[in-house]
C-alpha cells in the first residue's frame, strides 16, 4: 500500500481528525515529498537524493484520560505503514478513553486495521523490539519505560504538561473572546496538556466583568454540548471541593445559574500558579509579564500552549518564550492544532522516520 | 450557658458531655452549638457556609452543618482562638501533594481523651498487650498526630514497655524482631500498629521469617499507602498479615482517621465496617447534592466530629466509602492523584519544583 492510499483511506475514514489536505501538507512538510515513503526523490537544491524509510514496529502507550492523544498518535503511525501496538489505558483508568480508542480502531478500514495491535497490559519484550516507542504519561511513567528500552529506539515521551490562556488586551475582551476561551475551557473536559487550566490577565484588567463574560459564556457553551462529560463520584467530589477551598480562601467565583458541574470560574488574587482541579475549573488571575516569569516559574518547562486572546506584545512573548512555552495560539483554537503542529516542540512524522541518502 | 471552648474548665465540661451518652436530642443540642461557636469564630468556615446559605440562625438539621473540605487545612489556618497560641500542631505528611495541612489545637486535651476513649470504646483495650508502633515516638516527631494518638494508648491502657520502632527515620526491624521474639516465648500477647505502607515494609523484610503472635494478639493498620512502598490490596495485606504472624484476619484493625479530626474510626477484617464512636458520626455524601446517600450507595466520607473543638466539626473528605446500616465500608482513600494521561497535575508539579 503506498503512502497515498493509506492517507486517502486515513481520511476517508476520520475526515475531521485527518482532513486530507493537512495531512498531505503534513508530509510534504516534514518528509520533503508526499511520496517519500515510496520512492527516491532529490532534495531540493541538492545533488542527494533520498528516500524516507518508516519504522517496522510503533509502539504507543496510551494516555489514560483522553483518547484523541492515542487517536493521533496511531493516525500518524497508520499513514507511515508501520505496525502500531498499543498499550491500551489499564483498569484503574477512564475506561471510556479505552472504549473510545478501541471504537476509533474498530472505525479504520480493514486495510489499516490490519496495522494495528492492542495490549491490556504492556509487553516488555514487544517494547523492545519497537523501533519506536511514543508514551504519554507522568515523568515517573515515562522514566520506568526509558529504563524498558534499548538505546536504538526512539524514544518519543510526552510527558504531563499544561497550558494557559493569555488576554493580550483585556479592556477588548468581549462576548467574543469569552466564547472562545470558553471552547478551550470546556473541550475535552480540560483533561488535555492543550487545556488551559488558568486565564492569565496583566494587571489593571477588570476581573469582575470578564470573569462574568466568561461565566455566561461557559453556560451558553455547555447547554450547547451535545455529549456533556460525565460527572461520576470522584470527579463531582474534586469539583465541589475546589469550590468550597475557593469560597473558604475568599475566592470570588462564579458558579452556573443552578449550580450544575459543568464550570467555574475562580478569581485567584495571588498570581502564583496552582493547577486546577480540571473538569471546567478555570482559574483567573494577574500578572505583568515579569510578574508571569514569577507567577509560573514552577511550571516553566511544562507549559505547552498558550491561547492569546488580543494581540500579544513582545514583552509577553519573550516572558513565554523564556517559560520553555513551544505553542502559541489564538484563544479558542487551543484544542484544535493543525497536523502540522511541532509536539512538544517536535515534529510529529519527521522524528519516526529514517532518512536513506544517496549521494550522485 | 453557652461552653467556654477556650478555657481548661469548659473543656472539661465539654469532654464530659462527650463521654456521657449521647441520644438525639443530645447530639442536635451539642452539634448546634459547636458549629454556632466555629462559625462565629472562623472567617473561612464562615464563607464556606454562606456559600452554602446556612447559618446557625437558619440551620434545619446537623446534617445540613456545610463541612470544611480537607484540602482547605493546606491552604488556610483554620483555628477558632484566632488571638491564641496553639498547643499542639499537627501536620499531614504531604506526601501526595508537598502541602502539609495543618491541624491547630488549643490544647491537645481532647484530641488525646477521645482517641483513647474511642480505641477502648472499639475494643481495642480489652486484654493486656504490649504494644508496638511501627512509627516514630511523639518525642520525634511532635507535629505527627498518629504518634501522638500512639503515644496515650499504653499509658491508658496501663501498659509499660512499648516501643516506637522508627528512629532517626530508620526502621529498627532486627531489634523489633529480637523484642517480639522474646515476647512471643513468654506467650505475653502483643499489639503492633503502623501505616499500612510500614507493614508492607515488615512484610517485605520477614516474608520467609514468619513469627506466630500468642494468642490475644492484634494488628492494626492506618493511613493508606499514599504512594509510597509497593501497593497492595486490603485483602492481599490482610492475608500477608495472617500468614506470617498466625493471627485471625479479625485479629486486624483498621483505624480510619485524619489530621485534620479528633476522633478516629475503626473496623476489623477485610472490608469491615467502620464504626465512629458516640461523639462522632460520618455521613457517606452525593457531592453533587451534598445530602446523604441512602444505604447501600456510594458516596464521598464527611465526618461530623464533636471532639474537633479547636477548628472544624464537619470535615469533608474525598474518600469513598459505602453506606451501611451498621456504618460504612471504607472503599478507597482518594489520594490526590490527578487525572492520568498528558495534562500536568498537582503530583507531578511537585517533581517540577
Amino acid at each position: 500500500m503506498t503512502t497515498r492510499q493509506r492517507l486517502n483511506l486515513l481520511s476517508r475514514a476520520y475526515p475531521r481528525l485527518f482532513p486530507r489536505r493537512e495531512l498531505l501538507r503534513l508530509l510534504e512538510e516534514q518528509l520533503g515529498q508526499v511520496d517519500a515513503l515510496d520512492k527516491w526523490f532529490r532534495r531540493p537544491g541538492s545533488l542527494t537524493w533520498s528516500q524516507v524509510r518508516a519504522p517496522g514496529l510503533v509502539y504507543h502507550i496510551c494516555a489514560g484520560n483522553l483518547a484523541v492523544s492515542a487517536q493521533m498518535s496511531l493516525g500518524h503511525g497508520l499513514l507511515l505503514g508501520a505496525m502500531n501496538v498499543l498499550k491500551l489505558p489499564g483498569d484503574r483508568d477512564d475506561l471510556s478513553t479505552r472504549r473510545e480508542i478501541l471504537d476509533f480502531i474498530r472505525g479504520l478500514p480493514a486495510p489499516l486495521r490490519k496495522l494495528v495491535k492492542t495490549e491490556r497490559e504492556l509487553d516488555p519484550a514487544l517494547l523492545r523490539r519497537a523501533e519506536v516507542v511514543i508514551a504519554f504519561g507522568s515523568d515517573a511513567t515515562m522514566a520506568s519505560l526509558r529504563a524498558q528500552t534499548v538505546p536504538a529506539q526512539k524514544f518519543i515521551a510526552h510527558g504531563h504538561a499544561l497550558s494557559l490562556l493569555w488576554l493580550a488586551e483585556p479592556e477588548r475582551f468581549g462576548s467574543k473572546e469569552a466564547r472562545a476561551c470558553a471552547v478551550d475551557v470546556l473541550t475535552y473536559d480540560q483533561l488535555g496538556c492543550l487545556s488551559p487550566q488558568a486565564i492569565y490577565a496583566p494587571p489593571g484588567a477588570r476581573i469582575s466583568e470578564i470573569g462574568g463574560k466568561l461565566a455566561r459564556a461557559l453556560e451558553t457553551a455547555w447547554r450547547k454540548m451535545k455529549r456533556k462529560p460525565a460527572r461520576p463520584i470522584t470527579v463531582a467530589a474534586r469539583i465541589t471541593e475546589a469550590r468550597d477551598v475557593a469560597h473558604g480562601l475568599g475566592h470570588r467565583v462564579w458558579l452556573p445559574p443552578t449550580k450544575h458541574l459543568g464550570w467555574t470560574v475562580i478569581h485567584d488574587p495571588k498570581s502564583a500558579f496552582r493547577p486546577s482541579a480540571l473538569h471546567g475549573i478555570i482559574y483567573l488571575r494577574q500578572a505583568s509579564p515579569a510578574g508571569l516569569k514569577r507567577a509560573l516559574a514552577s511550571v516553566a518547562g511544562k507549559i505547552s500552549t498558550v491561547g492569546v486572546a488580543g494581540k500579544m506584545n513582545a514583552a509577553s512573548e519573550k516572558t513565554f518564550l523564556d517559560l520553555g512555552v513551544t505553542r502559541f495560539c489564538a484563544a479558542g483554537k487551543m484544542q484544535f492544532p493543525p497536523l502540522t503542529w511541532h509536539h512538544d516542540g517536535r515534529p510529529v512524522l519527521a522524528e519516526l522516520v529514517t532518512w536513506i541518502d544517496r549521494e550522485t | 450557658m453557652p461552653f467556654d471552648f477556650a478555657s481548661p474548665a469548659g473543656r472539661r465540661a465539654w469532654r464530659a458531655q462527650l463521654l456521657a451518652p449521647i441520644d438525639e436530642a443530645k447530639w442536635e443540642r451539642l452539634t448546634r452549638e459547636l458549629f454556632a461557636w466555629q462559625f462565629a469564630r472562623m472567617p473561612a468556615y464562615r464563607r464556606i457556609c454562606e456559600a452554602h446559605s446556612v447559618t446557625p440562625k437558619n440551620l434545619g438539621s446537623w446534617r445540613e452543618i456545610p463541612a470544611g473540605p480537607q484540602q482547605l487545612f493546606k491552604r488556610e489556618k483554620l483555628f477558632a482562638h484566632s488571638s491564641a497560641r496553639p498547643g499542639a500542631i499537627y501536620e499531614t505528611s504531604g506526601t501526595t501533594t508537598g502541602e502539609p495541612g495543618r491541624q491547630h489545637l488549643l490544647f491537645p486535651d481532647i484530641y488525646r481523651d477521645v482517641s483513647v476513649e474511642g480505641a477502648r470504646r472499639a475494643g481495642l483495650f480489652q486484654r493486656h498487650v504490649q504494644f508496638h508502633f511501627l512509627t516514630p515516638s511523639p518525642a520525634e516527631a511532635p507535629r505527627s498526630s498518629l504518634s501522638a494518638m500512639f503515644g496515650f494508648w499504653p499509658k491508658a491502657a496501663k501498659q509499660s514497655g512499648n516501643r516506637f520502632w522508627i528512629k532517626r527515620g530508620k526502621f529498627d526491624l532486627p531489634r523489633l524482631r529480637g523484642v517480639l521474639a522474646e515476647q512471643v516465648k513468654k506467650g505475653q500477647a502483643v499489639a503492633i500498629c503502623g501505616t499500612a505502607y510500614s507493614f508492607v515494609h515488615l512484610l517485605d523484610a520477614w516474608a520467609d521469617l514468619p513469627l506466630a503472635l500468642p494468642p490475644g494478639s492484634w494488628l492494626l493498620e492506618t493511613g493508606g499507602f499514599k504512594g509510597r512502598s509497593r501497593e497492595i490490596s486490603q485483602i492481599e495485606l490482610y492475608a500477608e498479615l495472617s500468614r506470617t504472624f498466625a493471627v485471625g484476619r479479625d485479629a486486624i484493625w483498621n483505624e480510619y482517621g485524619m489530621t485534620e479530626l479528633s476522633s478516629q474510626a475503626y473496623a476489623r477484617g477485610v472490608g469491615g465496617r467502620h464504626q465512629t464512636p458516640p461523639w462522632a458520626r460520618v455521613l457517606i455524601c452525593d457531592p453533587v447534592s451534598g445530602k446523604e446517600v441512602p444505604p447501600d450507595r456510594r458516596g464521598i466520607v464527611r465526618w461530623i466530629d464533636l471532639a474537633n473543638v479547636d477548628s472544624v466539626l464537619a470535615v469533608q473528605t474525598l474518600d469513598l466509602a459505602e453506606r451501611k446500616a451498621d456504618g460504612f465500608r471504607l472503599l478507597g482513600r482518594m489520594a490526590r492523584t490527578e487525572p492520568r494521561g498528558c495534562s500536568l497535575g498537582i503530583e507531578d508539579l511537585l517533581s517540577v519544583k
